[in-house]
């Protein structure tokens, strides 16, 4: 039996037990602890400070962070294997995760169903009583596949090795099983889950199903499976009141558009819509979509990872201590902090608003170019040169990936009629400061957030009759992917739309 | 038989020079402010002139290039004015070709470069290959999707000194050992220098699939080729 070790964590109040020399991070991703890098050692996202007790620092500590962090006990979780009981500083995530309310009309069934969002981020899950459409409880979860890569390539890239792919399949299931477990102690005792609708991008999908990730590794993208998917629950790990349900997996669109974005497109009617209507998943994959009752084009832009913190320098996701509002009056910027904490980072909002401010104050040229330096945001977090070409780089390639599917559609910014925004980000983002950063093109009032359509979208679909096949069927015939970059336009546009 | 020249043809003369070198430094500026329509005014008025494509090349295009690596490098310019620099050079270096080519004008080196097998990206793999042919390099392009045995087959038809890879995807960049073992079987591992580039790759990547070097950016790749070369 190997020597274990405690660690705790302040003020959490929780403690973890592992066997010395164990990887820490293994027991830690379920705190909330960030590994944009997939625990590479290559970023500072998972960087949590020891207050007492000793961890000897690592090549990739010294080479993150600085003299005056190591000395205060900052050491990166990812590389850290603890010989001793620990104390660690760690706050609670908290569940700033995007559920839905929205009121919708359906047909009443019998028994109980569960809707299910899983996102490269964060996964979210709802008991529905579908009897009168009431939400019975909602679970939100970090994707525990993010301690192996913030992007979905990493995860792609882990997928194609021997048990990398088993590795990513179960941990998925586990957090489902588990937060379907959790809804269905709350719910009405002895009642049966008779169905469930899942949905996410192309990726999530055949992670979540155990299908073989290689055609997604490389050009063309081109997976065989895109149809909807139909199980047991039992067959994916579910117990009790939920192993009989009648399970379904929404069809993805193409490429890495997946069944999330066909959630988006049933909940926001863009297939029933008559005038040209869009919308963004701005999440991590960037999902484009346009078009109407007469066709839709999709697109994915990858550009997410700039928006979630990955590259930024003090990057985080949205949770406490992130700045996500940044305003400026008279050459002063004030900022908010989630939580009311100090500050420690800027999450994608506070990254398109403190970018908005430094252009109206002339710290940042329409180049890009920032010729004073560093411009300070709040207590110890700045933005930085590398910041604002990270960010130049996400919002080009989605400023032309909108771009081009306009001009797919044989359309323009003026044509839109409504452009939806979903998901986290899309909810948190200042519309007018999108604008002016050159992130959308549209007038503020063609811009309307939408939450997370995606969760919305699967649980329509749990509603819709035959099991959904005629609806899904009939949105999909709709759709056409579109791969940006063979299109011979995106690279010029793409650098062009890069200036502000 | 000896002309004696006046003071007027040698103050024509000196004037005629001033003239040329205000030209080129014009035709510098309009490069290196990636004004594509004015360098290529400037580039024919040169040649007009009778100034030689390689003064040209030497004197006005190759410098313009280094400047924009050096801004890039100090973080003033970025892709957009790389882009447009590098289109303003490529319109100038069309017109001055045959020119170079009559002249029997040798490149500082030869590179083929592409973007690995099962991976599409290409804008860094192009402004690499701009930078390089801004520094005076000749670059055999293969664009995207580039086998292991078409970089070989490439390097051997093009007598390259180096072979660049890009790869933007931890997912393809597995192509990139695959090519240094295809050069190997090939016999023609000595004879060329391999670089890699890409969001993907890495310093620690490149050593230990034992190629020559790792380029963090355009800039970088032209230094990198230039050193292991052997030119400065």
């Amino acid at each position: 039996m190997s020597r274990m070790v405690t660690v705790h964590l302040k003020p959490l109040g929780s403690a973890v037990e592992l066997p010395a020399g164990a990887p820490l991070a293994d027991a830690l991703v379920v705190f909330g602890v960030e590994f944009p890098c997939g625990g590479r050692g290559r970023c500072r996202g998972c960087r949590v400070r020891v207050i007492e007790g000793s961890l000897a620092p690592t090549d990739a500590d010294r080479a993150r962070l600085s003299a005056a962090e190591l000395a205060e006990g900052w050491r990166l979780v990812c590389q850290a294997r603890p010989e001793t009981d620990l104390v660690l500083e760690l706050r609670q995530w908290s569940g700033l995760v995007l559920a839905d309310e929205t009121a919708f009309p359906f047909d009443p069934v019998e028994g109980l169903g569960v809707a299910v969002d899983i996102g490269t981020t964060t996964v979210v899950a709802q008991l529905l009583d579908l009897t009168n459409g009431r939400i019975l409880g909602t679970e939100a979860t970090i994707n525990p596949q993010a301690r192996f890569g913030a992007d979905v390539m990493s995860r792609i890239s882990m997928g194609t090795t021997p048990g990398g792919r088993a590795r990513l399949t179960s941990v998925i299931r586990e957090a489902v099983t588990g937060m379907i477990g959790r809804l269905v102690h709350g719910a009405p005792a002895g009642e049966p889950v008779r169905r469930a609708a899942i949905v996410g991008n192309t990726a999530m999908h055949h992670l979540f199903l155990g299908f073989d990730v290689a055609p997604l590794a490389s050009y063309p993208f081109r997976t065989p499976k895109l149809g909807t998917e139909r199980f047991r629950g039992a067959e994916v790990g579910w117990k009790g009141a939920a192993a009989e349900a009648s399970a379904c997996f929404l069809p993805n669109l193409g490429g890495f558009v997946g069944s999330d974005i066909l959630g988006v497109i049933l909940a926001t009617r863009i297939h029933e819509s008559p005038s040209f209507v869009g919308s963004a998943d701005l999440g991590t994959n960037g999902e484009i979509v346009f078009g109407g009752a007469a066709g839709i084009v999709v697109a994915s832009t990858a550009a997410g990872p700039a928006f979630e913190g990955a590259r930024i320098s003090q990057g985080m996701r949205a949770a406490p201590g992130a700045i996500d509002r940044v305003t400026c009056e008279d050459g002063r910027l004030s900022a908010h902090v989630i939580g009311g904490a100090e500050p420690q980072g800027l999450c994608g909002s506070g990254l398109v608003d403190a970018v908005a401010c430094g252009l109206s104050m002339g710290a940042i040229a329409p180049s890009g170019r920032m010729a004073a330096g560093d411009m300070a945001v709040a207590g110890p977090v700045s933005l930085r040169q590398s910041d604002v070409r990270e960010l130049q780089l996400a919002k080009g390639a989605i400023a032309a990936g909108i771009q081009i599917l306009m001009k797919q559609s044989g359309k323009g910014a003026g044509d839109v009629g409504t452009f939806f925004l979903a998901g986290a980000f899309g909810n948190s983002l200042d519309v007018a400061n999108a604008r002016r950063i050159g992130l959308l093109p549209f007038p503020m009032e063609t811009v309307k957030p939408v939450g997370n359509a995606a969760l919305l979208g699967a649980k329509l679909g749990l509603f819709a009759p035959e099991g959904g096949g005629p609806l899904f069927d009939s949105v999909v015939s709709k759709v056409r992917h579109v791969s940006l970059e063979q299109d011979p336009e995106f690279q010029d546009l793409f650098a062009e739309l890069m200036a502000f | 038989m000896v002309f004696l020249r006046g003071q007027n043809d040698v103050s024509r003369e000196n004037a005629e020079v001033e003239e040329d070198m205000a030209d080129l430094k014009l035709l510098h500026d309009a490069v290196l402010n990636g004004k594509r329509k004015d360098a290529e005014a400037l580039t024919q008025k040169a040649l007009d002139e009778g100034a030689e494509a390689i003064a040209i090349l030497e004197k006005a295009l190759i410098p313009a290039m280094n400047t924009v690596g050096e801004r890039f490098k100090a973080g003033e310019y970025f892709v957009p004015e790389m882009l447009v620099a590098a289109k303003a050079m490529k319109t100038c270096m069309e017109m001055l070709r045959s020119r170079l080519k009559a002249k029997d004008y040798k490149p500082l080196g030869r590179v083929v470069i592409g973007t690995v097998r099962g991976d599409l990206h290409d804008i860094g793999k192009n402004l690499v290959k701009m930078m390089l042919e801004g520094a005076g390099f000749e670059v055999v392009d293969l664009g995207v999707d580039v086998s292991p045995e078409k970089f070989v087959e490439a390097a051997r038809q093009n007598q390259a000194q180096v072979v660049a890879m890009s790869a933007l995807l931890t997912t393809t960049m597995l192509a990139m050992p695959d090519t240094v073992k295809a050069l190997e079987s090939a016999g023609m591992r000595k004879d060329v220098k391999v670089i890699v580039g890409g969001a993907a790759a890495t310093d620690a990547f490149a050593k230990e699939i034992k190629a020559d070097g790792y380029g963090a950016d355009a800039y970088s790749a032209v230094e990198l080729a230039k050193s292991l070369i052997g030119k400065k």
